[in-house]
């Protein structure tokens, strides 16, 4: 499997502003301290090499979306959060070069910015696609047709021209899409949320975002760990500090990278992707959050097998 | 979550005015419970004294979440009324105190006399 990162953010898309842009470029031009470059391919080499990712990348403001590519005759997506238009976009580059036009969605809840990015998915308006909607939710069709109702939305939900399923699952009882094998978790969130495990060939991704661990209720971090057990890949959200969900955002319905680290420690999972980054962090304070939680994972991993912490931004791919 | 329960030490003690509760060895999945079962044990004990609460973590290699999530409950349960200092940590426990922030929520000290 391969997975495509099309949106990170978590709660609301964000953009670099000028003064953002400006501060980068500034770094880049101190760091490269009078040297002259023969082209721009040559710059960029000198920029990649010696600068940290907070200057030279970023981390992209787009919300949860999340490809898995790797079914038979399909797309796979988690979530449809802002980053769900470029997705769109680039499925229909795919689709001329042979991609059938089958679309299955894995919605780990309903709530805005996981799905604002639908009435923007050009796909929904080709006569030749078919998109299933699979959910834990009864009501994801209401909340689907609601933020395209005249008052939110110019284009009504009826106009789109693709043929829709909606499939609502029970959490536990695995499904077949395309030799992906799809399991369904709850979690403990606002009106409810999903984690989905995808698993073929030997391998497992997980995919939990807008999931709050409480810290009363340690019996469903035994439903995590075995949930989690063995997978290649993790997709945590990893919105706030563990002080902040034990404080101030407790009940907001979010969770940490230090929880995040200790559930793939306890199930021995090989690699953490941080997720639904906090939408007021910079780069720099992304990138901060990421060696912190490198640094935790070294502190307390004991005598188990390193766990990789990688941190998702708009456009990584990983290999599973 | 069985085997290891023994794997996690814990001594109470008097320190003049304060209860000092010193956790041994690691907090981690295996050892949280019991982690856990002393914390409320101490924080009712000294509850009951009117004593100020002291951990005393200069024996403790280090906690995890499971731990500091332990911690969190325990000053629910001592409320204003029970005042918890934690003392005495290692390095390691400094710099998870930092990462999970806990540094803000915890008065943290360096050594188990230090006014409290
Ligand atoms: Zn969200
Ligand atoms: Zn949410």
């Amino acid at each position: 499997m391969r997975v495509r990162f099309w949106g990170t953010r978590g709660s609301l898309p964000v953009a670099p502003t000028a003064e953002v842009i400006q501060a980068k470029i500034a770094q880049a031009l101190v760091a490269a301290g009078g040297r002259s470059f023969a082209d721009a391919a040559e710059a960029d080499a000198f920029a990649r090499q010696s600068l940290d990712f907070a200057t030279y990348g970023a981390y992209g403001g787009a919300t949860s979306c999340v490809e898995i590519e790797g079914a038979e005759g399909t797309f796979l997506i988690c979530d449809m959060g802002s980053g769900l238009r470029e997705f769109g976009i680039d499925s229909f580059r795919r689709i001329a070069g042979g991609h059938p036009p089958a679309y299955h969605f894995f919605l780990s809840h309903l709530h805005w910015d996981h799905i604002m990015g639908f009435p923007f998915f050009g796909p929904a308006f080709n006569p030749a696609a078919t998109i299933v909607i699979h959910s834990g939710h009864a009501d994801a069709e209401t909340a689907l047709r609601r933020q395209q109702e005249e008052i939110s939305f110019p284009v009504p939900f009826d106009w789109l021209r693709a043929k829709f399923e909606f499939v609502v699952h029970k959490p536990g009882e695995t499904f077949d899409v395309g030799g992906v094998a799809v399991t369904l978790c709850a979690q403990h969130h606002s009106h409810d949320s999903y984690g989905y495990r995808f698993e073929k060939g030997g391998r497992a991704a997980i995919y939990s975002t807008d999931s709050e661990h409480k810290i009363d209720n340690m019996e469903s971090e035994a439903a995590f760990e075995a949930f989690f057990k063995d997978a290649d890949l993790v997709i945590c959200d990893t919105m706030y500090s563990l002080g902040d969900t034990v404080s101030l955002k407790q009940d907001w319905g979010h969770s940490s990278n230090v929880v995040a680290v200790d559930l793939c420690h306890a199930a021995h999972a090989r690699r953490l992707a941080l997720f639904h980054h906090e939408p007021t962090y910079t780069d720099a304070d992304i990138q901060r959050m990421h060696a912190e939680t490198v640094r935790y994972e070294e502190l307390v991993r004991a005598d188990r097998p390193a766990l990789e912490v990688i941190c998702a931004y708009d456009g990584l791919e990983v290999a599973v | 979550m069985s085997g290891a329960l023994m794997d996690l030490g814990w001594e109470v003690r008097r320190a003049g005015e304060r209860l000092v509760g010193a956790p041994i060895g690691r907090v981690d999945e295996t050892t949280w419970e019991v982690f856990s079962a002393h914390l409320t044990a101490v924080v009712r004990e000294a509850a009951a004294a009117g004593a100020p609460l002291v951990i005393d973590l200069s024996a403790l290699e280090y906690m995890s979440s499971r731990g500091l999530r332990a911690l969190t409950i325990a000053r629910r349960e001592a409320g204003e009324a029970t005042p918890i200092t934690l003392a005495a940590p290692n390095e390691r426990m400094r710099e998870i105190f930092a990462i999970s922030r806990y540094d803000k929520l915890f008065k943290i000290v360096d050594d188990v006399d230090a006014d409290a």
